[in-house]
């Protein structure tokens, strides 16, 4: 068969691998454990609250290995089971351990067509890896991502599951990078709405520390 | 191909048309500067006003012929209606559907960035409506950021006494709670959804029982639109009769176009249901980029049937305008196609999308959007036969109406009326086969 052909294998990780959190670091501080408690106070059950637990759990390990998925768990009371079943179906939950900095490159449907692979291709060739792999520093991991929501500001990206960093280009992903390296983290950008432009002269939001307009999108040059 | 200008609009005057869901308002998204606008005041007169039943709240609803705006466009004062009778022994729920995940669509983000508040006060209406003591919204886990400014919004919205217990000293009492979602498709399909809520793997659930029967945990659920809840204050506020007179008449209503891709002022909009495709596109859009010519429109996210340029003449915005079209209105979420647009790397993303986020419970599901996805990328790698065409239709008619959700026809859509509509060049791209392979029929669903 061709090479393109792809096969729908899903990677499972390991159940029981050697521990990448070693056992004096691996628990949740008396103040998470309050988060954790108010999340299951929100719901009939426990259950509904390992979604957000794990998002926290995500937070403080930076990914989510076999035994900081039970103590998850744990915590929230359910068993390891449901929480690894959990983790492992949702894709912004990391099953391995990825760069400091993820970023996301949306090339689906609207994207695709305003050069969201001419961006996921630029950044290939800056850091110098393929969509899927993570810098041997460590730094960056790409991923080619599903729609964000942001189809009007294509092309548009995420950083590690946080910011939205839209109307990109050449020059603003080098920026970007740059920013990343020295530990700056984009801000939240609020999108002035057409009618607003228009209607208000502006953005009607006060609060944000960055504003992007929508604007006529790029002609993309390489579509897969 | 002609810019429609004789054919009529539905939306009426829509040049002078006032905004509702955004108003034009600055930091209308803080709860004082809502509240100063008139925020909050159907849900106290809802909860004060003795007239306003919860019964007479439904029937407002029912009155203004508010449908969906989630995709499928069902009736959402019927809908409530569906709940069983009140029993105190048994809990009921609410869930807003914050997922929006369907490609092409982002005007949910754009609502619950700038007008959060009037989520809230529709939820906590239709809570009221409904008598339901916790409601949820539910929200895509990439909008993190969005996340935690609602978040912020609602703690002021406890501590203000208009959610949680005895609401405005009315004896009412309602919780409001946003859950996090964590990057999931499927997790905007209603039952999937209630899966995901309950802290499982977000696999849909076969229907009937339908989620006001058995939703979540077991007990009767509504699921609704975030863009639909949040016309309900305004209903209220206004009346049923005011919002039926919106835009077209059996699908009334201002809605959020989100229209991205090939035009030169991309970006949500709000307008009446009913517009002109052509309208929005030249007038409102300011046109194609670079002068270029349309060639496609996807008119409601990726699962609606895409139009070739030639179809979209005198075409409305509405669910009768696109069905007649040949297409439907789905989120509203416009994607616009220009005549330099690859149809079939085009469809090549949409089938990886499909195949991607396909839970995995059903075969026709889960092998055929991979098929699919394997077909049509050996046709864009130039390698497909001409007989691939009729297997690509022959695969839709196998996937359509035989699965537990409706993810499948989702994925067979695009597929089938991108390869029908831009036969040619999908044929172009393929070898000659040596057999033919007569067109299979479809078979009935
Ligand atoms: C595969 C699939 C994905 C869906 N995704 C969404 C979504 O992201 N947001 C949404 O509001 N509705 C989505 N829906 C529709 C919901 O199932 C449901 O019909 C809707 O939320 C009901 O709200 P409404 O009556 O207000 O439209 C999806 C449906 C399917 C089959
Ligand atoms: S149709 Fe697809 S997404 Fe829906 S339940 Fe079946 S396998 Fe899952
Ligand atoms: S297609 Fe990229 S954000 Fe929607």
């Amino acid at each position: 068969m061709a090479d393109f052909i792809k096969h729908p294998v899903v990677e499972l990780p390991e159940r029981d691998p050697e521990p990448s959190v070693p056992a004096d670091r691996l628990f949740f501080s008396e103040e998470e454990k309050a988060r954790i408690a108010t999340y299951v106070s929100r719901y009939p059950t426990a259950d509904g609250a390992i979604m957000r637990a794990l998002w926290l759990a995500q937070e403080k390990f930076g990914w989510l290995p076999p035994e900081v998925i039970r103590l998850t768990a744990d915590t929230v009371g359910i068993p390891y089971s449901q929480a690894y079943g959990v983790a492992t179906f949702y894709s912004q939950y990391y099953k391995r351990k990825m760069g400091t900095h993820v970023l996301d490159v949306c090339t689906c449907f609207s994207c695709q067509v305003c050069g969201g692979y001419d961006m996921l291709h630029h950044l290939e060739k800056k850091l110098g890896i393929r969509k899927g792999e993570t810098t041997p520093d460590g730094r960056f991991t790409i991923q080619e991502v599903e729609c964000l929501g942001a189809c009007g500001s294509a092309p548009m990206m995420q950083v590690t599951n946080g910011p939205y960093v839209m109307n990109l280009t050449e020059e603003k992903l080098d920026t970007l990078v740059d920013a990343l390296q020295e530990g700056r983290m984009p801000p939240f950008a609020s999108v002035t709405l057409p009618q607003d432009q228009d209607e208000m002269g502006g953005n009607r939001r006060s609060d944000a520390p960055s504003q992007e307009i929508y604007q006529a999108p790029p002609v993309s040059q390489t579509i897969r | 191909m002609s810019v429609s200008n004789g054919s009529v609009s539905k939306a009426g005057d829509w040049r002078s048309y006032q905004r509702v869901l955004l108003p034009p308002v600055k930091d209308l998204h803080k709860l004082e500067v809502y509240e100063q606008h008139g925020g909050y005041a159907s849900l106290r007169k809802a909860l004060t006003d003795p007239a306003w039943t919860p019964q007479a709240v439904t029937e407002e609803v029912k009155k203004s012929g508010l449908k969906g705006r989630g995709g499928a466009g069902f009736p959402t004062g019927l809908k409530w209606t569906f709940m069983p009778p009140v029993n105190p022994d048994v809990p009921r729920f609410l869930c807003c559907n914050g997922d929006e995940s369907e490609p092409g669509t982002f005007k949910d983000r754009q609502l619950m960035e700038y007008n959060p508040h009037l989520v809230f006060e529709g939820m906590i209406l239709a809570s009221y409506a409904m008598s339901v003591k916790t409601s949820y919204l539910y929200v895509r886990g990439e909008y993190a950021d969005w996340i935690s400014h609602m978040e912020r919004e609602l703690e002021k919205l406890y501590a203000k006494g208009y959610v949680g217990k005895n609401i405005m000293g009315t004896g009412f009492s309602t919780d409001l709670v946003i859950h996090k979602g964590a990057g999931a498709y499927i997790c905007g399909e209603e039952s999937s959804l209630m899966e995901s809520l309950e802290g499982k793997r977000a696999y849909p659930r076969s229907k009937p029982p339908f989620p006001a029967q058995r939703g979540i945990w077991g007990y009767p659920t509504t699921i609704n639109n975030v863009e639909t809840l949040a016309c309900v204050p305004l209903i209220l506020e206004k009346g049923g009769d005011w919002y039926a007179k919106i835009g077209a008449e059996k699908h009334p209503g201002p809605v959020l176009y989100g229209i991205s891709g090939h035009v030169n002022r991309p970006g949500v909009y709000e307008y009446p249901t009913g517009m002109l495709i052509s309208d929005l596109i030249y007038e409102v859009c300011g046109g194609i980029r670079g002068g270029k010519k349309l060639k496609a429109l996807v008119p409601g996210g990726s699962s609606t049937p895409v139009l070739r340029a030639d179809m979209i003449d005198g075409v409305t915005m509405d669910a009768d305008g696109l069905r007649a079209a040949g297409s439907m209105m789905g989120t509203a979420g416009m994607l616009v196609l220009d005549e330099d647009t690859d149809m079939v790397s085009f469809l090549r993303r949409i089938t990886h999308f499909y195949h991607h986020e396909s839970c995995g419970q059903c075969t026709p599901c889960r092998e055929g959007t991979g098929w699919l996805e394997n077909i049509v990328t050996r046709i864009d790698e130039g390698e497909g036969n001409l007989r691939d065409l009729d297997l690509l239709l022959d695969l839709c008619s196998q996937m359509e109406g035989r699965t537990v959700c409706a993810l499948a026809d989702a994925a067979a859509w695009p597929v089938r009326y991108t390869v029908e509509r831009f036969r040619s060049e999908f044929e172009a791209r393929c070898r000659p086969s040596l057999v033919s392979v007569p067109e299979t029929a479809a078979l009935p669903a």
